[in-house]
């Protein structure tokens, strides 16, 4: 589209026009209902909260948010790919190249990412009786900053600056010489910035399952949703380290010229070390919270303890130790050798052996118990042969002969949208049915989230099943198009009615929630005849909660207190509790940081400098205030 | 549920049809066959899964009948879960012998280490483009031309970013990085044309960066020499 403005020709691609006007004709409608029904208050509230059941559905709207946006590029990648030699509207070559990045980095970093954050900050505190997070303030520091890391990578598309060196960012293509344009430092700086908000909450969950846990609770009694979010919190605390340190390597070769990655002075394999000893933690940090809430769920709807709940522990804990040494298995065919690759080949398979346990003992957790098909549990039921069949095709994918046949093919591509999606986007949405009354005081409505789970399963099976034989028909990944000679137009078509059948479910979800919030019907503290502790307390979850203490007593507490027919015991014999206060501070930090990153982006050092003042100055500030004094007094008092 | 597990069966019952599964050089057959053993077994492991699943979904849901019931409180079952574990320790170990066997025989190698003995030629990958010269310095672009029955020993460099050169049906990928040089062999090619491709994602032109691989008699290959 051609534009004349002050004298000069603009030609702005139809696709940004597109995004400009959508988002501006939906800003103006959220503007005037909230205008209108004169809720600019909560807003603020939520700018100041530290509230952890706050800052969850902080994380959740935006992860949604996103879901759906990068939903939209899938849908986009779908239509190109069509039909053979498609020429639809501007997704060829550089717009595609975008649209895949876009989707990729969106998808891990901006929706599965803050979905799971913001199921562990609402439920983890509830289910082990902790009255918030350990660190409030660090908690609303950690999404401020995942919100303005998401908000910078999402403006680059605004401006028609998108990256383009797909969600991996391998270098050399990353560096400056071949991508010149602002577009990666969108991707650097996004990552990097939210990256650093991702760590500090892991920090925060750590300390607060280490710490805050209700009289009684000890690791064997904890419930699996805890220790799966304690576990990957630690894979967080180093993965995401390593991505930082990646990341801001690659920061210095773009902005400073240095060479790590360069193929004269440094390694461009070095990248894809870095990058996969932090991306193949990654996709366990994404499974484990998914493996937690399953395991939560099959639980309470059949209505009998978890199965094997020492090995389930174990085989998560081995889980994620075992995924720090599996990395080369995205580098089989870099040539690193045959012994580096067969030891990989094998570390790679011994992953199967914990998650199989896993497998069989959630199906051994059903087996004799009375299996109620709530929409949550139909989530959880999915997951099953969903994952298998992604694990499966794992393992296949691990031989690392046959690899050089998989790799980068659309069976890739298959392989990891089965397992990501049955983890972590059916335990997201098993997660958010679940808990939802515990986060809204509403129940969702059962039979429209039975037509969600049922479109959706449908479709994910119809969208990425072909691609297991598109890939293996020789169709590499992050290609816009193939002929008709190729034999995959009927397998590609297919797949695209899957991905909108998977859209049209998604349209079951606003309804849904659309209604719940209209009808207004309260729920109990205990709709689904819980198990765990969060069920003890109101819905939705006040801010202080657990007043008096329960105290822990067995495994699944509430369930056995409510078969026994007495309450749970309880004390005030307690720690000293998180204290929540009000503060505008961590949004501010977190936009000093997003300065500091457009000025770095622009090369406008000025702006960069005085964001990094500002940044010192409230850090500063920050170190000298304690809001807990005035509550508990001075010094060492009460140490 | 039970059309899924239905519906790879009957795809691989006609894997002949498919491009990987149908291979055209002996490397390729290994890695083809690889791919069907693995899946087999894999199938077991499936096949088990959803059969108990079926099965415990079915007797053990919620009726009317079952209102009141109470299940019993069960633990665990240290027997069973050995079990689980063990089968799937020997299911791999099935699987990781004839994986050590051709990884070790056919993970590319650094040029300077590798074996150089077959029909020697040095591939260049380049930013959209790939340029193959032959031992007597022949040279051409997007297109290779090797003789049937020999051991083909490619040198691969690139000449910017990372590519990856791949050719379906006559072996796997090799990555081709800008700063090394990588030797892979395809052995024992048959008669036919082939379609290669980029397999890395290397910018802005990387669907169309293809080629065209060629299997041709010796004497015929001696002929291109030649020319």
């Amino acid at each position: 589209m051609k534009l004349s403005m002050f004298g000069s020709e603009y030609s702005i691609p139809t696709d940004i026009v597109a995004a400009w006007v959508s988002v501006i004709v939906i800003g103006l409608v959220a503007t005037y209902f909230v205008v209108k029904k004169r809720k600019l208050y909560v807003i603020w509230d939520y700018m100041k909260t530290t509230n952890h059941r706050k800052i969850g559905i902080l994380y959740l709207l935006f992860g949604i948010l996103y879901f759906f946006r990068a939903g939209i590029d899938a849908l986009l990648i779908r239509t190109q790919l069509a039909i053979p030699n498609n020429d639809f509207w501007v997704f060829q070559g550089e717009k595609y190249n975008e649209l895949f990045t876009t989707h990729g980095t969106l998808m891990i970093f901006f929706v599965a990412m803050p979905l799971l954050l913001g199921l562990m900050n609402i439920a983890v505190p509830l289910q082990i009786g902790a009255r918030d997070l350990a660190f409030p303030f660090l908690n609303a520091l950690g999404f401020w900053l995942f919100f303005a890391g998401s908000v910078f990578f999402n403006l680059a598309f605004f401006i028609d600056m998108t990256p383009e060196v797909g969600w991996t960012g391998y270098a050399p293509l990353s560096r400056a010489a071949f991508t010149p344009g602002a577009g990666t430092e969108f991707y650097v700086f996004g990552l990097q910035v939210s990256g650093l908000g991702t760590i500090f909450t892991a920090l925060n969950l750590i300390v607060t399952i280490v710490r805050h846990r209700a009289p009684g609770m000890l690791y064997t009694r904890m419930p699996l949703f805890a220790w799966a979010s304690l576990i990957t919190s630690f894979l967080i605390l180093i993965a995401f380290t390593v991505l930082a340190i990646a990341l801001y390597l690659l920061m210095f070769d773009r902005l400073f010229g240095t060479g790590f990655f360069s193929g004269d002075e440094g390694d461009p394999v070095f990248w894809q070390h870095l990058f996969w000893i932090f991306g193949h933690p990654e996709v366990y940090i994404l499974a484990l919270p998914a493996f937690g809430i399953f395991s939560d769920i099959i639980s309470t709807f059949s209505k009998k303890r978890v199965f094997g709940y020492g090995t389930m522990v174990a085989s998560i804990g081995l889980i994620g130790f075992l995924g720090f040494m599996v990395w080369v298995h995205h580098m089989f065919t870099v040539g690193l050798g045959p012994v580096v690759n067969t030891f990989f080949a094998i570390t790679t398979m011994a992953i199967a052996v914990p998650t199989g346990i896993k497998v069989f003992n959630w199906l051994f957790t059903m087996r004799g118990g009375v299996i109620h098909f709530t929409t949550p549990m139909l989530f959880a039921l999915g997951f099953i042969p969903s994952f298998v069949i992604g694990g499966v095709t794992g393992v296949m994918l691990s031989l690392s002969a046959a690899d050089f046949q998989f790799h980068d093919t659309h069976f890739v591509v298959a392989h990891f949208h089965y397992v990501i999606i049955a983890s972590t986007i059916l335990g997201v949405f098993a997660g958010l049915y679940y808990w939802y009354p515990k986060i809204t005081g509403y129940i969702l409505d059962e039979k429209l989230g039975k037509w969600h789970f049922w479109t959706f399963l449908i479709g994910y099976h119809v969208t990425f099943f072909p691609m297991h034989i598109t890939g293996l028909e020789g169709m590499p990944r992050r290609v816009y198009t193939y002929s008709e000679t190729d034999g995959i137009f009927l397998l590609n078509a297919l797949s695209t009615v899957g991905a909108f059948l998977m859209g049209i479910s998604m349209l079951f979800v606003i309804w849904n929630v659309y209604k719940t919030h209209k009808m207004k019907v309260k729920v109990s503290h205990d709709p689904w005849n819980g198990r765990t502790l969060e069920w003890t307390v109101p819905s939705p979850a006040p801010v202080h909660t657990f007043e008096p203490m329960p105290v822990i007593q067995s495994i699944d507490a509430y369930w056995y207190a409510k078969l026994a027919g007495h309450v749970l015991p309880t004390t005030t014999d307690v720690r000293i509790k998180p204290l929540e206060r009000d503060s505008i501070q961590p949004f501010c930090i977190a936009m000093s940081l997003l300065i500091v990153s457009t000025g770095l982006t622009f090369r406008w050092y000025w702006l960069a400098i005085t964001g990094g003042v500002a940044l010192f100055a409230m850090l500063v500030l920050r170190s000298f205030t304690d809001e807990r004094e005035d509550f508990y007094g001075k010094g060492d008092e009460h140490a | 549920m039970k059309k899924i597990f239905l519906l790879p069966l009957l795809l691989f019952l006609t894997g002949c049809n498919i491009t990987v599964l149908d291979p055209k050089s002996d490397t390729a057959s290994e890695q083809a066959f690889l791919i069907e053993f693995s899946f087999w077994i894999m199938m077991f492991v499936v096949v088990t899964v959803f059969i108990l699943f079926t099965y415990f979904v079915i007797k053990y849901r919620y009726t009317e009948t079952r209102k009141h019931d109470l299940p019993q409180d069960v633990k665990g079952n240290i027997k069973l879960e050995i079990t689980w574990i063990t089968i799937p320790v020997l299911l791999l170990i099935v699987l990781a012998v004839p994986t050590l066997a051709i990884t070790y025989d056919q993970s590319p190698q650094w040029t300077e280490e590798s074996d150089q003995s077959g029909v020697v030629i040095d591939v260049v990958g380049k930013q959209f483009n790939w340029t193959f010269t032959h031992a007597n310095g022949t040279e051409e672009m997007d297109k290779l031309l090797i003789p049937e029955g020999e051991s083909i020993v490619l040198n691969l460099k690139s000449a910017d970013v990372i590519h990856s050169f791949w050719v379906p049906q006559l072996g796997g990928k090799v990555d081709v990085i800008p700063g090394k040089e990588l030797t892979y062999e395809i052995n024992n090619p048959k008669k036919g044309t082939y379609q290669g491709k980029c397999a890395e994602y290397c910018g802005l032109g990387h669907t169309d960066m293809t080629f065209e691989v060629k299997v041709v008699s010796k004497q015929a290959y001696e002929q291109y020499l030649q020319k």
